[in-house]
C-alpha cells in the first residue's frame, strides 16, 4: 500500500513541476491533439471511402480506435518512466542512484516520470469511444462496463510489459533498440483496427505473442455484440488477463536482467 | 564559398554513416509498419474495390515507407545549440547560417533515406503483386519521378529550416516543431495515402506544400500524373521550394538580428 502512496505522491509532484511552464505545456498538448486527431481523421477518411471493413461498421471501427488510444495513452501518461525514460536512465547512469534506494526498480522508474500532455490523445480516444458506441447503438449494461474497465486495465499492463522488452534489451546493450518499436508502436497502429482483418501471421502475432486481441479486441467485440472469432461471452472477461500474464512474465525477466546490469559509469 | 557548404554536407554525411545498426533496426520496423498498412488496405479493398487499383496503393505505401526518413528526421543538434546558446559559435563562422544548416539537413535527409530506401525498395519489389511495389508506369515516368524526388528533397529541407527558424524564437522545439512535423505526416500521405483522401479534396490537398515532398513524385512514378501533366507537377514543386526558401531566408535573417544567445 505504501508503494501506491509513494507513486501517487510522485505523480502529484511531477504534475506540478510540469505545469510550471503553462504555455509550453499547452503548446505540447496541442501538438499531441494534432497528432492523435490526424490518426483519427485517417479512420474517418477510410470510412468515407470504404463504408465498412468486413463485418465491422464505421461505429465499430471508431470504438476499436477509441479503446486503443485510451489504453495506449493512459499507459504513456502514467508509465512514462518505462515507455520513454528508461533508455536514457541507463545511458546516463542515473539508474545507479535508484539501485541504492530501498524500493523496487520498476516502482522507482514508474515514479520518475509522468507525461500529462498525452491527455489530449486520451481525449480523442474518449471522443471516438462515445461516437463509436452511439453509432453502434451499444446497450450498456454493468457487465459491459465491467468488461471495458477490465480491458483498459489489463491493456495498460500489456503495453507496459511490451515496453519492458525494450528496457531489458537496454540493460544488455545500453543503446535503445529501434526494433522493439515494431511491437509497441506497430502493435498500436495495427490493433487500432479489429485483429480479424489481418492475414493469419499478423493475427497470430497480435493474439499470442503481443496479445492485443485477447486484451482489447475480445472485450470490445463483446461490447459491440459481435463476438470476435465467434467466442462465447464469458471469454470477454477472462481473455484480457493475458495482458496481466504478459506483464508478470516480463517483470520477472526484467528482474533477472537487472542482475546483469553494469553501470555505464560517469 | 561553395566549398564550405559542401564540407558541412560531407561531415554530416559521414556522421550519418556511423549509425548502421540503427539503420537495420529501422528497416525491420519500417517493413513491419508497411506490411500492416498493406494488409489493412487489402482488407478494405476486399470489401469495396476502388477505381484506383490496389497495386497503386501498395506501391504508394512502400515508397512512403522507403523515404520515411526524408520526411521525418530533424537535426537534434541544432535544437540543442539553440537552447544552450552554442549557436553563437556558428554565428562566428564566415558562412551564411541558413546555407550552412541547409547543407547539413540535406545530407542527413539524403543519406538517411538512401540507406533505408535501397533495401526497402528491393524488399518491396520482391513481394507478390497486390502486396508489393510495382514497376513505374514507364521509363520516362521514372525519370520525371526521380526529378520530382530531388525537388521534394530540396523542398522538405526548406520546410525544415522554417521550423528551425521558429524554434530559434520559441527556444522550445517540442511545441511548434512537433506540431508542424505531425501536420506533415498527415498531409504528406504518410498515415493515409493522399490518393485515398476524398476525391473532392484532391485538388486542394495536392497544391499544399506537404504534397510536394513525396506525394507528387509517387504519383509521377505510378502514372497517376500522366506524362503530359508532369511539367505542371514539377513546376508546382519548384515554385513551393522557391517560396519556402525565400520565407525561410527572411525568417532567419530577422532572427539573426534579434537573436538572444542563451546560456553562459
Amino acid at each position: 500500500m505504501n508503494t501506491v502512496k509513494l507513486y501517487l505522491r510522485s505523480m502529484q509532484m511531477l504534475m506540478k513541476s510540469q505545469l510550471q511552464y503553462p504555455v509550453s505545456f499547452l503548446m505540447q498538448t496541442l501538438a499531441q491533439l494534432v497528432m492523435e486527431g490526424g490518426e483519427f481523421m485517417a479512420v474517418l477518411l477510410i470510412v468515407d471511402r470504404f463504408d465498412h471493413l468486413n463485418q465491422w461498421t464505421p461505429g465499430n471501427l471508431y470504438f476499436f480506435f477509441g479503446m486503443m488510444s485510451v489504453t495506449f495513452y493512459l499507459t504513456e501518461i502514467f508509465g512514462r518512466g518505462i515507455t520513454g525514460n528508461f533508455p536514457s536512465l541507463v545511458r546516463t547512469g542515473q539508474l545507479d542512484t535508484l539501485l541504492l534506494r530501498p524500493r523496487g526498480i520498476v516502482t522507482q522508474v514508474l515514479c520518475s516520470a509522468v507525461d500529462p500532455r498525452r491527455v489530449a490523445c486520451v481525449a480523442v480516444g474518449v471522443a471516438a469511444l462515445i461516437l463509436g458506441s452511439r453509432q453502434s447503438a451499444v446497450q450498456w449494461t454493468t457487465g459491459k462496463a465491467l468488461a471495458m474497465a477490465e480491458a483498459i486495465l489489463f491493456g495498460v499492463l500489456l503495453i507496459l510489459g511490451l515496453f519492458l522488452i525494450e528496457a531489458i534489451f537496454c540493460i544488455h546493450s545500453v543503446k535503445s533498440i529501434e526494433l522493439v518499436n515494431a511491437i509497441t508502436y506497430g502493435g498500436r497502429s495495427a490493433c487500432q483496427y479489429p485483429v480479424d482483418i489481418f492475414p493469419r501471421p499478423l493475427r497470430l502475432l497480435f493474439t499470442i505473442a503481443a496479445p492485443f486481441a485477447l486484451t482489447l479486441h475480445v472485450p470490445s467485440a463483446y461490447i459491440l455484440g459481435k463476438p470476435l472469432y465467434g467466442w462465447p461471452a464469458w471469454t470477454a472477461f477472462v481473455s484480457p488477463a493475458a495482458g496481466g500474464v504478459l506483464f508478470l512474465m516480463l517483470y520477472l525477466l526484467f528482474a533477472r536482467a537487472m542482475r546483469y546490469y553494469r553501470s555505464t559509469g560517469s | 564559398m561553395m566549398k564550405a557548404y559542401l564540407s558541412a554536407f560531407r561531415m554530416r554525411w559521414k556522421m550519418e554513416l556511423q549509425y548502421r545498426g540503427a539503420v537495420v533496426g529501422g528497416f525491420v520496423c519500417q517493413v513491419f509498419f508497411g506490411l500492416i498498412l498493406v494488409s489493412l488496405y487489402r482488407a478494405l479493398y476486399a470489401g469495396k474495390p476502388q477505381s484506383l487499383p490496389i497495386e497503386s496503393v501498395t506501391t504508394y505505401v512502400w515508397l512512403q515507407q522507403a523515404f520515411f526518413r526524408m520526411i521525418l528526421s530533424s537535426d537534434p543538434d541544432l535544437a540543442n545549440r539553440i537552447r544552450t546558446g552554442d549557436i553563437a559559435y556558428d554565428l562566428c563562422r564566415p558562412l551564411q547560417l541558413y546555407g550552412y544548416y541547409y547543407a547539413r539537413i540535406l545530407a542527413q535527409k539524403l543519406l538517411g533515406s538512401l540507406l533505408r530506401a535501397a533495401p526497402m525498395l528491393v524488399f518491396a519489389a520482391c513481394l507478390p503483386r497486390g502486396w508489393g511495389l510495382v514497376l513505374p508506369a514507364s521509363l520516362p515516368a521514372l525519370a520525371v519521378a526521380l526529378l520530382g524526388l530531388v525537388l521534394g528533397l530540396l523542398c522538405v529541407c526548406t520546410l525544415e529550416n522554417i521550423t528551425v527558424g521558429i524554434t530559434m524564437r520559441t527556444l522550445d522545439p517540442r511545441g511548434v516543431q512537433a506540431m508542424l512535423n505531425l501536420l506533415m505526416t498527415t498531409l504528406s500521405g504518410n498515415i493515409l495515402p493522399l490518393t485515398l483522401f476524398p476525391d473532392s479534396w484532391q485538388k486542394a490537398i495536392t497544391l499544399l506544400p506537404y504534397a510536394q515532398l513525396l506525394d507528387a513524385p509517387i504519383r509521377l512514378y505510378s502514372g497517376q500524373y500522366a506524362l503530359a501533366q508532369a511539367p505542371r507537377a514539377l513546376l508546382v514543386q519548384a515554385v513551393w521550394t522557391v517560396i519556402l526558401l525565400g520565407l525561410g531566408l527572411l525568417l532567419w535573417q530577422k532572427n539573426q538580428k534579434r537573436l538572444i544567445v542563451q546560456g553562459g
